[in-house]
This record gives structure tokens, C-alpha cells and sequence, in this order.
């Protein structure tokens, strides 16, 4: 299956990710070989079989209790920015 | 409001109810609102790779507590899916949320008569916060709220009018409160509202395009969003153009919805199972352990207290509004002998104290069972309502300990006489002292000290304030 230029552009935009030329030849490209191999995984005929959703199915539940697995100054250390207590990105306005 | 003539309103409502669990929905970081930036966050909430996200039982337990609550089927089989899109709040690039297999579905209220169906409660994660006006050019993440556990409970588009609309939002948010699965708390966002909004012309079968106007944090401000939205669809539809479909914001200080997101930007949120949970099964044990948990809802408490306490519309609806309260007015029932007198009290004399400190009944200083002890003294007419209201509940509200025989004590309390033993004394009296009352008559208001004095002669435990206004009537005439 072909990626053309709309849906690579789409695809990106959702990912907030720009390319350069030579990167976006060369994703598109990959994604291409993905979709073969899914294209090819659907061949297989799979009539009367349940979808398999969950690897784990034995649905176990935990109990509701507060631990501290990890602290403030762990998690903010492993952060690319971080300002005081906050994690620091660049200036987001309203594009949820 | 009125509907425009010839016009239906259409609305639908997503509602998100913050849940009162103690850790995260899938990991043992504290649900706390109010932390100090990133307390509560581990690597799991920060959407490290290879960490183990397990899902919270009593969220699960909670969600199909609202369920059984609003009439729905509880799926005893349902599953998490990601939701993608890309912010900073949201660490792991996906929401995880119920799309395909939500835990209740197809349920209803019926609110004075009127059906309104609700098509799902799903449960899912909060994001974290973004605080944009710290930092001239970089906005601040703060994850405390990342990964703590929502429901969204979806309404069928049944409901006709803003009011319709503020009924529906309250009831549901009763009964997440009845059922202790949120505090409700509409400043700290414990609960959000979107509203579906749409016209049409009345007999119309299709819909038009609808608005949906995002993050309503009050009940005014619904109404006011619906009755701006119906307004401006209403002029659109006169002046023959089609309302877009796209998402607004309420802007309270204007008054009006502004566009957010219009429908070129809709989103593509690519949805998929979650693969790192294992599906949700609620076992038949485990569901009959959620409903064993679940106590009278608040229009059963209603009918309840109409049909056999015989309270008024009026005061068995405003007893039944806040969770609280409502527990408090069950307390009193303990021992309270009048249950209409109870209410009276509650929603009068403990109403006016919770306004005038603007405070809950959490804080209010008198005990239920106090309270219903007073009530009980002037049910028995050992007190006079006045007494009861004007001395001794301000005194009960200034010492919370002291036991209230003895405050009476203290009180040294002055009975009010009834007019009718004060006017058999006084008819006594002018039948004895025929010449002093005529001479009163003639002029002489200083005989009003006489006929005091013989009267609390005769009424030592009297108010003599009381008595001596009771008699200066008398004497001029003003009593028959």
C-alpha cells in the first residue's frame, strides 16, 4: 500500500513531528513495508475466530492503596527540562 | 428560557465524575487534589516504558456502583482502549479510556415523569495540569492529576431545555455523592459537564449539526451556555445558514460560547485496545459485593421521607438534596419523635447558620441527636418554640459539650405564660380592683405597676417583659 503525501502529512500532524525531505522518504518507506506485512497477515482467513484481545485475559484487579514507588526529585531528574517542581516544555496554548 | 416557536432543543450531556479512590486508577500513586506540583507521580504515571499499569478494584467497584445507580447494565466483561493525542499533560501520548467495551451501558433516570436515557458510563484517566502563565515562554507540567480515575457517563440526546438539563446534571450528581463514589465538589472540578447542543424545527426527524460546548463547571453556567447556544442557533437557522458542528468554550464573564475546534480539526484518536491491561471481570461475587454497598438513593430517600414521615414536597426535597444533610436528617430520626418538626429546624434554624457561615453541616457545632433532644422538649411542650429558638439553640451552638438540661438550668430560663392564663388573671384582677382600673382608664397609666405586680404575684416563673405587654393591651382595650 502506497503513503501518499496527504496521509504522511496527516499522520504527522497528529504526532506534533515534522521531517526533512530525506527523513520523510525514508518513513514512508517503512510504513509502506508495515502495511505489507499487515496486508498479508489479513489474507489469512479468520472466520469463527474470536478476536484475540488480551494476551493476560485472567482480568486481575488491584486493591486501592496508595504507595510511593517513586519521588518528586527521581521522576523529575529523569525529565529533559524541569523548573522547580515543574516538568518545563516548550509554550503549548489551547491545541488539545 | 423559552424554546423559540416552532422549535426543539436538543442536548445531550457527557458528564465526568472525579472518583474518590485513594490511589490512581492504574498504579499506587496517591489521588490527592490539592499536592504540592508532582507529589503524586511515579514512572508509571509518567508512562516510562516497561513499567506494569494494574487497574484499581474499587475504581471498577465505583463505576459499576453508578451503574446499578442510573439503571444500567453492568458489562461484567469490559476492557481499557487508547485514545491518542498528543499534549504535554498527557505523558504517554494516549489517554487510557473505555471506547469499545465500557463498563455500563444503556441505563435511564426518570426525573418528574420524564425518561432521559443514558447511553454509557466509561471509566478512564485524567490528564495532568499545564500552567501557562508562570513562564513567558515555556509552559509548566504538573502530572498530580495524571492517571487519577474519571467516569464519563453519557446522556441519550433526551433532554429538552436548560432546565432539563440542570435537573439531569444535578441528580447525577447526588447520586455519585449518595453512593460516596465523588464529593462533588464543583469548584476543585470534582465534576465537569459537556453539553451536545442542537435545534430543530418541531416535527423534524433528523438532527442538525450540533455544538458541543466543552468544560461547564457549574450547574449556572450549563443553563446559561444552553440558553446563549439556543439563541444563536435560533438566529442562524431565522437567517437560513447551518449551524457548524464544532466544539466552543463557555466564556462566563461575556456570557457567550466562543469556537474552539472546528470540524476541519476533528481528531483522529486511533483507537485500540490497551494491550498492557488484562480485560476487567467482574465476577458474580464481586457484583454482589458492589451492590450490598450501595444504600438508598436519593429518590428513594425522597419518597421515602414523604410517604412515611409525611414531609412536604418542600422539605423532603431540600433535606434530600445534599448527601450530608440528608444523613444528618436520618440521625435525627433516631430519636426524634416529630419528623416534621425535625425538618422544620433543619431547613430553617441549621439552614440559616450554614448560610450565614457559608459552611456544610460537617461543621455545624450541634450534634443530630442534640438537636433532636431539643426538638423533642418542645414536641412534649416542656419549652416554648420561642425559647427553644431564641435562648437555648444559640446557647447550644456557643457550648457543643454541655449537656442540655443543665443549659437550661443555666439559662435560668423565663417561661412564657399563655395569653389565655394571663387573661383569666387579669379578668380575677378587675373584678377584685374595679376602682383602679377605671381609674387607669380615666388617665392614671401608673397603675399599670399595680396590675404588673399582681400579676407576678401570681406568676413568679413568668417573663415580665411578656406580662407587662400582655397587660398594657389588656388595659387599653386592645385584647378582647
Amino acid at each position: 500500500m502506497r503513503i501518499d503525501d496527504v496521509l504522511f502529512e496527516h499522520l504527522a500532524k497528529l504526532s506534533k513531528l515534522k521531517f526533512s525531505a530525506k527523513e520523510k522518504s525514508k518513513i514512508k518507506s517503512e510504513l509502506e513495508q508495515m502495511l505489507d506485512f499487515i496486508r498479508q497477515v489479513q489474507e489469512v482467513d479468520t472466520e469463527g475466530v474470536e478476536p484475540l484481545i488480551h494476551l493476560n485475559p485472567d482480568g486481575k484487579l488491584r486493591e486501592d492503596v496508595v504507595k510511593v514507588l517513586s519521588t518528586k526529585e527521581e521522576v523529575l531528574k529523569n525529565a529533559p527540562d524541569a523548573n522547580e517542581d515543574y516538568f518545563q516544555v516548550p509554550k503549548v496554548l489551547n491545541s488539545k | 428560557m423559552k424554546t423559540p416557536d416552532g422549535y426543539e432543543i436538543i442536548i445531550g450531556l457527557e458528564i465526568h465524575i472525579r472518583l474518590l479512590t485513594k490511589s490512581k486508577l492504574f498504579v499506587a500513586d496517591e489521588n490527592q487534589f490539592g499536592a504540592s506540583a508532582n507529589a503524586n507521580v511515579s514512572f508509571i504515571t509518567t508512562g516510562h516504558p516497561g513499567v506494569l499499569p494494574v487497574i484499581n478494584k474499587e475504581a471498577v467497584k465505583m463505576a459499576a456502583k453508578m451503574g446499578i445507580a442510573t439503571n444500567c447494565t453492568v458489562q461484567q466483561y469490559n476492557y481499557f482502549d487508547r485514545k491518542h493525542y498528543c499534549y504535554p499533560d498527557l505523558p504517554k501520548g494516549f489517554q487510557t479510556t473505555q471506547d469499545n467495551q465500557p463498563i455500563c451501558i444503556n441505563g435511564y433516570l426518570i426525573i418528574d415523569g420524564k425518561k432521559i436515557n443514558i447511553n454509557r458510563i466509561h471509566m478512564e484517566e485524567d490528564a495532568g495540569k499545564s500552567i501557562h502563565d508562570l513562564h513567558p515562554e515555556k509552559s509548566m507540567i504538573d502530572l498530580n492529576r495524571a492517571g487519577t480515575p474519571l467516569l464519563e457517563l453519557v446522556s441519550e440526546p433526551d433532554i429538552r431545555s436548560a432546565d432539563e438539563a440542570a435537573d439531569f446534571f444535578n441528580l447525577i450528581r447526588q447520586t455519585a455523592m449518595y453512593i460516596n463514589i465523588c464529593d462533588g465538589n464543583m469548584q476543585e472540578g470534582s465534576m465537569r459537564c459537556d453539553a451536545n447542543i442542537s435545534i430543530r424545527k418541531k416535527g423534524d426527524e433528523h438532527f442538525n449539526n450540533r455544538v458541543e460546548v466543552k468544560n461547564l463547571n457549574s450547574v449556572r453556567f450549563l443553563k446559561r451556555a444552553i440558553e446563549f447556544e439556543v439563541k444563536r442557533q435560533h438566529t442562524l437557522m431565522e437567517n437560513g445558514e447551518e449551524t457548524e458542528q464544532e466544539t466552543r468554550g463557555y466564556d462566563p464573564v461575556k456570557d457567550i460560547t466562543i469556537m474552539q475546534r472546528d470540524k476541519e480539526m476533528a481528531h483522529d484518536y486511533r483507537y485500540f485496545p490497551e494491550p498492557d491491561l488484562g480485560p476487567v471481570i467482574i465476577t458474580d461475587t464481586l457484583m454482589n459485593e458492589i451492590r450490598s454497598e450501595i444504600s438508598i438513593l436519593p429518590q428513594q430517600l425522597e419518597a421515602l421521607l414523604k410517604k412515611e414521615y409525611k414531609l412536604s414536597d418542600y422539605d423532603a426535597q431540600l433535606i434530600t438534596t445534599e448527601k450530608p444533610i440528608a444523613d444528618y436528617y436520618l440521625s435525627m430520626l433516631e430519636t426524634v419523635k416529630s419528623p416534621k418538626r425535625a425538618a422544620n429546624w433543619l431547613n430553617t434554624n441549621v439552614r440559616e447558620w450554614l448560610n450565614d457561615n457559608q459552611a456544610g453541616i460537617e461543621s455545624f457545632p450541634i450534634e443530630p441527636g442534640r438537636l433532636a433532644e431539643l426538638v423533642n422538649l418542645i414536641e412534649d411542650n416542656s419549652l416554648s418554640h420561642h425559647i427553644a429558638d431564641r435562648q437555648i439553640f444559640p446557647e447550644m451552638l456557643k457550648n457543643q459539650n454541655a449537656e442540655l438540661s443543665l443549659l437550661i438550668k443555666a439559662l435560668n430560663l423565663q417561661e412564657e405564660s399563655s395569653d389565655e392564663e394571663l387573661k383569666s388573671i387579669m379578668e380575677a384582677l378587675i373584678t377584685q380592683f374595679p376602682d383602679k382600673f377605671e381609674a387607669y382608664q380615666k388617665g392614671r397609666k401608673g397603675l399599670l405597676g399595680f396590675f404588673v405586680g399582681q400579676v407576678m404575684r401570681k406568676l413568679p416563673e413568668s417573663d415580665p417583659k411578656q406580662v407587662n405587654t400582655y397587660i398594657q393591651k389588656y388595659l387599653n382595650k386592645e385584647i378582647k
